[in-house]
């Protein structure tokens, strides 16, 4: 059914308890204040993005790395792969445990794809963040704390929807990331009051569904 | 639950109204419907023709899918309808004194009670025996007793024929017969407790035997020489399939009245009675507790009889 | 061993065990009849609540009646597997419910415990499950025995045809045979309830049958009903029997009025392995059915499921092709109406199969009972939705006969249908390659009896 929740496979989690100091540098974190590293792989990129981003509001992590594969999670190049590898760094391994526990409720509860058809054909990925986190605000040059409608859907659909969600409501596009992005898909981020973001997400689901129905006006 | 997906939630319920159904699937071109396959007598498969002359059993009768065709549906309704009908009939309170028997009842207050309690329908209430004891004749050789047993609607229909044709035998036979009495809510071994208070030589019960599709209108006979209370299976004669289509009922009354004489002359019944001598006078019918074929009619027609 | 429970701060006290177990029966007109079922229906959930505390060694210690005076209580004593009984014994009533609905207590595993079960223990966990629970049990069971073909294989609901002639003219038999035989029935057994118990006629229509599945070459059994000892003197006028008969009861002195023992079986099940004409390994038939010990007398004042619970640890000792209830055929005095025949139904399926027999059932009623037509064929969707092994088949199923209603030709590809079942592998291909059946649809000579000869 349209709107159906894809619920994301969270293929692997693991945590590196004491990491190499290289190892640390290479992916971005700071050997003098991080040790510990959390890891995760997931089929859907996006929904990681705001759980790591999640895992930031409820334990002393940093996201040091987070990066989409190529032509996403249908073109892994392992069955533990998915579409999106995300890394968490701490001072210890009982902070990364509890960053790692927040993301892993973000996923299995809150962020998610949906689908845009009946079939799942199409998905749509309408999310808005109450509050955002130090990962995500930093990324958005936001404050932590903010409302955030971070939107995605394949390239036409999103190309529409975007439209539709920046005349539905008072909000603003911090950033826009045309197709194709790394697993070609299309996405935006908006800003604005919780209520506005909340019918700007409505208004861009709305649309995407209904490309999806119309998909040739002549 | 999550902003987004309550949101989500909300957002699928109000486009719900947006979403239209599929197409319908086009109608596909319709058959032309089954015949009717229930073979009228007219137009009767060979086979069922044939199985006709060998069995009662509904056979040859076709399919409709796995299931019936509508005619053999109603036959079949028909035939339940008939033998429920006569399994919950009663027998009127007064129906015995109108007919000029004595009537009698067992312990058994009502109908249900009636299916549930085979023991209390086995034993007479107390008015009942004492009305037998101020009215019944007593040492006799022959005690009739007519019953509904399972079936009022037979105990009703052929039942004063029968009673009649076996008292006016036995009277013929030179034996002397009991007050005819009629008991309701009666099993067969209520025979026993009756013959036992008038001090009979041989109880006879007729009642209504359990119904068959389509047949509530059977009569059984049960016969014990020497009844007392505590007689058991082994100590009775029956015949069965006592109807218009079965052994008629003034056949049977001849032939039960043969059947008493026997008992009379050998003191015995039961297992013990030896029949040898009688089967030229009882025909098949005794002995064997099994029914005789009972030809299937056709119990449904539309329209009146011409 | 505690017998007490107390419900709003009522305490209900019971004497014995099998008190207990007479108790907590759903309501049953025969154990009203046999004075045995609790007063009222808060007593009837004591007892189920003490009952559920019982173990299962405590039931194997209070058999309803007593060693001393039953061979059938020394026949489950002596047979019973210590293996398997060690393995739950210290379960309680209970938690032996609990553990056959767990998901993870399979088929396979049921019918390894089931040696080390009293026909009690049976009888015991029955009274504390609905008849969904009865169901849901009763389908993971699984019993497959073999003889000219194969029963009980998940997936497959066979039946019994049972072209019975009130003066056994065996010509009538054979065409209600053949009509049978072309709606896909008889994969169970062709069984005749003969009205004469001579050996000379039961081996007259065994011969015949035998014929009959010779001439079409049916993948399945034949059997004449009669008593076991007329069975026996058939077998020695050399006739052909697939199948040996016999009804059986729950203590040694209902079966004396059946006139059977333990000693005329063995006997009985010693010749007909050496004689059957069946490929075998299984050669024995039994019906049972709840109320036949009281009505001669013998149920030692237990409750007609427990005692009908015994019939199966009897019958057990055979390893038996068929074992079938004929639930409703007995009369209201013992089942009233429609949900108690259902219930009856059910249970006798579910502890047939939990002691480990090919359990069928004689889905039926008699005229004088209170049940419709259409609970019946209710009952008859619901036994094959538990796994029931098979059941009956009669022309409308009407048995012109014994004069009572059972399963039709019809019913059975109709349920099969609805459940997605089939026939016996062996006798479904047969079906297929007659062109009675199509696949899982009826075929072009589906109902047409000329198809045998």
């Amino acid at each position: 059914m349209i709107l159906d929740p894809i619920v994301p496979r969270i293929l692997s989690v693991r945590r590196i308890p004491g990491a190499d100091p290289a190892l640390l540098r290479a992916y971005g974190a700071d050997p003098e204040r991080h040790r510990a590293l959390g890891l995760i792989t997931c089929d859907q990129d996006d929904p990681t993005y705001v759980a790591l981003d999640e895992a930031t509001k409820h334990a002393a992590v940093d996201v040091v790395f987070a990066r989409s594969f190529y032509a996403g999670s249908g073109h892994a190049s392992g069955r533990l792969s998915g579409e999106i590898l995300g890394v968490l760094a701490g001072a210890d391994a009982d902070e990364v445990d509890e960053g790692l526990a927040a993301l892993v409720r973000c996923l299995e509860h809150d962020a998610c794809f949906y689908k845009a058809d009946d079939k799942g054909t199409i998905t749509v990925f309408p999310h808005v963040i109450a509050s955002l986190g130090r990962y995500l605000s930093a990324q958005a040059g936001l404050v932590a704390g903010q409302p955030m409608a971070y939107l995605v859907a394949p390239p036409m659909e999103a190309t529409v929807g975007l439209d539709a969600a920046l005349k539905a409501a008072d909000v603003r596009a911090v950033k826009v990331f045309p197709p194709p992005t790394e697993t070609n898909f299309a996405a935006a981020w908006l800003s604005g009051e919780l209520a506005a973001c909340q019918a700007a997400a409505e208004a861009f689901a709305a649309a995407v569904i209904e490309v999806g129905r119309v998909p040739r006006e002549r | 639950m999550s902003f987004t997906r309550t949101m989500v939630q909300d957002l699928r319920v109000r486009l719900a109204g947006a979403d239209p159904l599929p197409p319908p699937p086009p109608v596909p071109e319709i058959p032309l419907p089954p015949a009717r396959v229930f073979p009228s007598p007219k137009r009767r498969s060979p086979f069922a023709a044939a199985a006709a002359r060998h069995t009662t059993a509904l056979v040859g009768i076709g399919h409709v899918g796995t299931r019936y065709a509508t005619d053999v549906v109603l036959q079949f309704q028909a035939e339940l309808a008939v033998a429920h009908g006569a399994v919950h009939t009663e027998l009127p309170e007064d129906w015995a004194e109108k007919n000029g028997l004595l009537p009698l009842q067992s312990r058994v207050r009502e109908h249900r009670e009636f299916l549930l309690r085979p023991d209390l329908g086995r034993r007479l209430d107390e008015p009942s025996v004492a009305r037998l004891r101020e009215r019944g004749r007593k040492g006799v050789d022959i005690q009739p007793i007519l019953a509904d047993g399972l079936s009022a609607v037979a105990c009703m229909g052929a039942g004063r024929e029968l009673l009649d044709s076996f008292v006016k035998s036995c009277e013929a036979r030179g034996f002397s017969v009991g007050t005819p009495v009629c008991a309701r809510f009666a099993r067969v071994w209520l025979e026993d407790e009756i013959g036992e208070v008038v001090g009979a030589k041989v109880a006879a019960i007729l009642l209504g035997e359990r119904p068959g599709l389509g047949t509530g209108d059977g009569l059984s006979a049960y016969l014990v020489y020497d009844p007392k209370v505590g007689r058991t299976d082994g100590n009775r004669n029956m015949m069965s399939n006592i109807h218009a289509r079965g052994v008629p009922p003034e056949q049977a009354g001849k032939r039960l009245a043969a059947l008493a004489g026997a008992m009379l002359t050998q003191r015995t019944s039961g297992v013990p009675l030896d029949l040898a001598p009688l089967r030229g006078e009882l025909g098949d019918a005794v002995g064997g507790g099994y029914r005789a074929p009972d030809p299937r009619v056709r119990l449904v027609s539309v329209g009146e009889p011409k | 061993m505690n017998l007490s429970a107390t419900i709003r701060g009522v305490v209900y006290r019971f004497g014995s065990v099998k008190e207990v177990l007479a108790k907590a029966n759903p309501p049953k007109s025969g154990d009203d009849l046999a004075g045995v079922s609790a007063r009222e229906p808060v007593e009837r959930v004591a007892a189920r609540a003490v009952l559920a505390d019982l173990t299962l060694a405590e039931l194997r210690q209070h058999p309803v009646v007593p060693y001393e005076v039953d061979e059938l209580t020394r026949l489950v004593e002596h047979s019973l597997d210590a293996a398997a009984y060690d393995a739950v014994k210290h379960l309680s009533v209970g938690q032996f419910r609990e553990w056959l609905l767990d998901t993870r207590t399979d088929g396979p595993t049921m019918r390894a415990v089931a040696p080390g079960l009293t026909p009690e223990m049976a009888a015991a966990t029955c009274k504390l499950m609905s008849n969904m629970d009865l169901m849901v049990v009763g389908a993971k069971a699984q019993v497959v025995v073999r003889a000219n073909n194969t029963l009980g294989l998940p997936g497959r609901l066979s039946s019994r045809l049972q072209p019975n002639h009130p003066t056994d003219d065996v010509d009538g038999i054979l065409y209600s045979a053949r009509e049978g035989l072309s709606y896909g029935c008889g994969d169970a057994v062709i069984g005749v309830n003969p009205a004469t118990d001579t050996p000379e006629s039961t081996a007259q229509i065994l011969t015949r049958l035998h014929d009959l599945r010779v001439r079409n070459a049916i993948p399945t059994q034949h059997c004449v009903l009669s008593h076991v000892t007329v069975q026996m003197k058939a077998l020695d006028l050399g006739c052909p029997m697939d199948l040996m008969f016999q009804s059986l009861a729950g203590s040694e002195k209902a079966n004396k009025a059946f006139g059977i023992s333990v000693g005329l079986i063995d006997e009985a099940y010693d010749k007909m392995r050496r004689l059957t004409s069946n490929r075998g390994p299984n050669v024995m038939y039994f019906e049972t059915g709840q109320g036949s010990a009281l009505s001669s007398d013998a149920h030692h004042g237990a409750d007609q499921v427990t005692m009908e619970a015994r019939c199966y640890g009897f019958a057990r000792r055979y390893k038996p092709f068929l074992v079938n209830t004929v639930v409703g055929f007995i009369g209201p005095e013992y089942l009233e109406d429609g949900p108690q025949i259902t219930r009856a139904g059910l249970e006798d399926h579910f502890m047939g199969k939990l002691l480990g027999l090919p359990m069928g059932c004689d889905a039926c009623f008699t005229y004088h009972a209170r049940m419709s037509q259409d609970e019946l064929e209710t009952l008859k969707v619901l036994l094959g939705a538990a796994g029931c092994t098979y059941l009956m088949s009669l022309p409308v199923g009407d048995d012109i006969m014994l004069n009572y209603q059972s399963t039709s030709f019809h019913d059975i590809p109709s349920v099969r249908g609805l459940l997605g079942k089939r026939a016996a592998p062996e006798f479904d291909a047969w079906l297929c390659e007659r062109g009675i059946l199509d696949g899982d649809k009826p075929g072009e000579r589906f109902g047409d009896p000329t198809v045998l000869q």
